[in-house]
């Protein structure tokens, strides 16, 4: 945060609350929904955003749809002969709504058409929140904080990628491939979840993934870009059996040399996992930025949640920060926030 | 379910009605506060909400050393509220004064106050940051957080009314005369009267109330509490009617009489909710928890309450504060 900061600018804003409507909130697979939202055009545009940066979706119905004074009881106008049902609709408590809390969304992507600037996220359905979101109809008003965090870097030496993306940790590298073909880089996705029902990606029907771990046009996601997938089940319900390492693994075992030191690897999903691709980024010696997460409130810096475990000699080392603790084998540590600070993270940073 | 349909907030603000209130001496163009530690240092919201517009900004909690504060997780939601045991990290004195307070003063400059929130282990340690937050210009009022429920012997102070009223003396006397005294109370105690007494005997200018509960709630599976300091600070919505009893019981029983002002929070999301606030007693309204979920809150209530009072026939805010009269009390004018 820039020192000479200035207060609140809201005609050019860079990041703020926006109003949307849903476009459309298509299943992609059990308990996982991609949702697509147009941000209303009435106010500032929406800024800019890039893959790995997220936004803190309300699950409810935005205060301006909702009503909340109606609801509340401030100015209704009661049909006569109903006083009993008056009375009860005038408690607040009966008007509030599941969530309160946002949630946060990695963007899964971005785009403008007619209707103004869309973008997308992938949400699963895990409490009340995201139920209330998987019932959404085309149409219907949300709003949201953001764009939020920092984003994946692409280094200007480097242009082969390794997306690794488990479970719901697959939509930024959805957006991430999209900027990927953009600037030019070649790309390979590995794509894992539990058991096939559970793979929150569209499956071509005519390329099944590769049971062997060979990569294959198998993920449309991937492959409208050109890029392969591997795609890994712990249950082998589809593609190669066994965890996502397992088929990054035996890509990194195959990559020319020439190819290993312009590879990247870019990884988001569940912590074990991110970490395995983080142990075997640094056998391979191969870059690795991991998008990390982390139970949060506000996403904006202030109510200091989302804490991850940071070597503070690595981030920005001019900054000097001294150490908070250290790790079983002496590494240190500095919490950082996952919202302002991250989500992305050069793995070679992160203590586990 | 139209965003069309006449609503107080929808109309313009009334610039009939006076918002500004007093505290102790200390003006605020309105009423609307940052509640201690959801709203950092001052410019973490500035891409969200228009700060200016608030009557005051209260910081996190300063210690007098940096804290790192509690392991993951430090949150988890509940039922219509939030229980968080982040454990007061924060910069530290020191690093307050230097990196944080310039940007607050850049910000008093726009309007509003500044209440700088200090927490303590010590009677000395209360003493010793409090007297150097209050000899920097441009503070108006220091927040004793003498409750935080997330930090080992943190209650003490906020409980016991005799140890209370000792730090509140010392610390007013360390402290410039210009600079006002608030005190947090806490919720967790067996009767907030005796607590709210002691910290006005011993020099508090305004009251603030309330802080979190404590409270906790388990991970079934895990048999485990699901914060990593087991128990937490409940906030938001679900405590609500809790605050606004034991704000009217402080303002009945001490306040009203030793003409302190109290600032109300506790669950405040919506101007009705600050309404009932102002009308249990209080004269301040701090929004916490929501502000996670819209910065723009406190904004968005003094533009509810402005409209709320014109219909309730007040010139100004400070008219309607305690008002509530009780089942077989006469009412209290104005009143429509």
């Amino acid at each position: 945060m820039p020192a000479d900061q200035t207060f609140f600018d809201p005609a050019h804003p860079r990041r703020g609350r926006f109003d949307a409507r849903v476009v459309f909130n298509r299943m992609l697979c059990r308990e996982h929904f991609l949702l697509r939202l147009v941000i209303d055009d009435t106010g500032p545009s929406f800024p800019q955003t890039s893959p790995g940066q997220f936004i803190q979706l309300g699950c409810r119905t935005p205060d301006g749809a909702a009503d909340i004074d109606a609801l509340l009881g401030a100015e209704i106008e009661w049909p006569p002969g109903n006083p009993g049902g008056q009375a009860a609709l005038r408690q607040p408590e009966l008007c509030q709504r599941l969530a309160l809390l946002r949630r946060p969304f990695s963007l899964a992507g971005r785009g403008e058409d007619d209707d103004g600037v869309w973008i997308e996220v992938v949400h699963r359905v895990v409490g009340a929140g995201t139920d209330w979101l998987s019932r959404l109809k085309p149409g219907e008003a949300v709003d949201l904080i953001g764009p939020l965090g920092n984003a994946f870097t692409l280094p200007e030496d480097k242009h082969v990628a390794l997306l690794v993306g488990g479970g719901v940790g697959l939509p930024p590298m959805f957006y991430l491939a999209e900027e990927l073909w953009r600037q030019g880089w070649t790309a390979v996705a590995f794509v894992g979840a539990m058991t096939r029902d559970l793979l929150a990606v569209d499956l071509n029907e005519n390329v099944e993934p590769d049971v062997t771990g060979l990569p294959k046009l198998s993920a449309r996601q991937f492959a409208r870009f050109m890029f392969p997938s591997v795609v890994t089940t712990d249950d082998g319900s589809a593609g190669l059996k066994g965890r996502i390492t397992a088929g990054l693994e035996g890509v990194l075992e195959n990559l020319p040399g020439a190819s290993a030191a312009q590879a990247v690897i870019f990884t988001c999903g569940p912590e074990p996992m991110m970490h395995a691709v983080a142990k075997l980024a640094a056998h391979h010696g191969i870059d690795c930025q991991v998008c990390l997460e982390q139970a949060m409130a506000c996403g904006m810096g202030t109510c200091q949640s989302c804490i991850v475990k940071i070597d503070p000699k690595m981030f920005h080392p001019e900054r000097n920060e001294p150490a908070q603790g250290a790790d079983a084998v002496g590494r240190p540590w500095r919490f950082k926030l996952a919202c302002t600070d991250g989500p992305v993270f050069d793995s070679k940073m992160v203590v586990w | 379910m139209t965003p069309s349909s006449p609503t107080p907030a929808a109309t313009p603000p009334a610039a009939a009605v006076d918002l500004s209130i007093d505290l102790a001496g200390l003006k605020l163009a309105n009423p609307m506060m940052t509640a201690s530690g959801t709203c950092g240092y001052g410019y973490e919201y500035a891409d969200f909400t228009d700060l200016s517009r608030l009557g005051a900004f209260v910081t996190k909690s300063i210690t007098a050393e940096a804290r790192k504060g509690n392991e993951a997780y430090r949150i988890v939601e509940t039922r219509g509220g939030m229980l968080n045991a982040i454990g007061l990290a924060n910069v530290g004195l020191d690093a307050f004064l230097a990196d944080k307070l310039p940007q607050l003063r850049k910000l008093r400059a726009t309007g509003p106050r500044v209440i700088v929130n200090v927490a303590g282990h010590s009677t000395d340690d209360y003493v010793k940051t409090c007297a150097r937050v209050a000899a920097e210009p441009d503070v108006d009022a220091i927040e004793l957080n003498v409750s935080c429920p997330n930090v080992k012997d943190g209650l003490t102070f906020g409980t016991d009314p005799r140890l209370l009223r000792e730090l509140c003396r010392e610390v007013r006397t360390a402290m410039a005369k210009n600079v006002r005294l608030i005190v947090k109370l806490s919720p967790n105690v067996g009767d907030i009267v005796l607590t709210a007494r002691a910290a006005v005997e011993g020099g508090a200018d305004v009251l603030s109330m309330i802080n979190t509960y404590t409270a906790m709630t388990i991970d079934i599976h895990k048999r485990r509490p699901r914060l990593a300091n087991g128990t937490g600070g409940l906030s938001g919505p679900a405590i609500r009617p809790l605050a606004v009893y034991l704000l009217h019981r402080v303002y009945r029983h001490v306040a009203r009489e030793a003409k302190v002002p109290i600032i109300g929070m506790g669950g405040i999301q919506y101007w009705q909710d600050a309404a009932e606030f102002l009308l249990a007693g209080a004269s301040g309204l701090a929004v916490g928890t929501a502000l996670f979920v819209d910065p723009a809150t406190p904004v968005k209530i003094t533009e509810g309450l402005a409209a709320y009072l014109q219909k309730q026939g007040c010139k100004s805010l400070r008219e309607i504060v305690g008002t509530l009269a009780l089942h077989g009390e006469p009412p209290v004018t104005p009143y429509p």
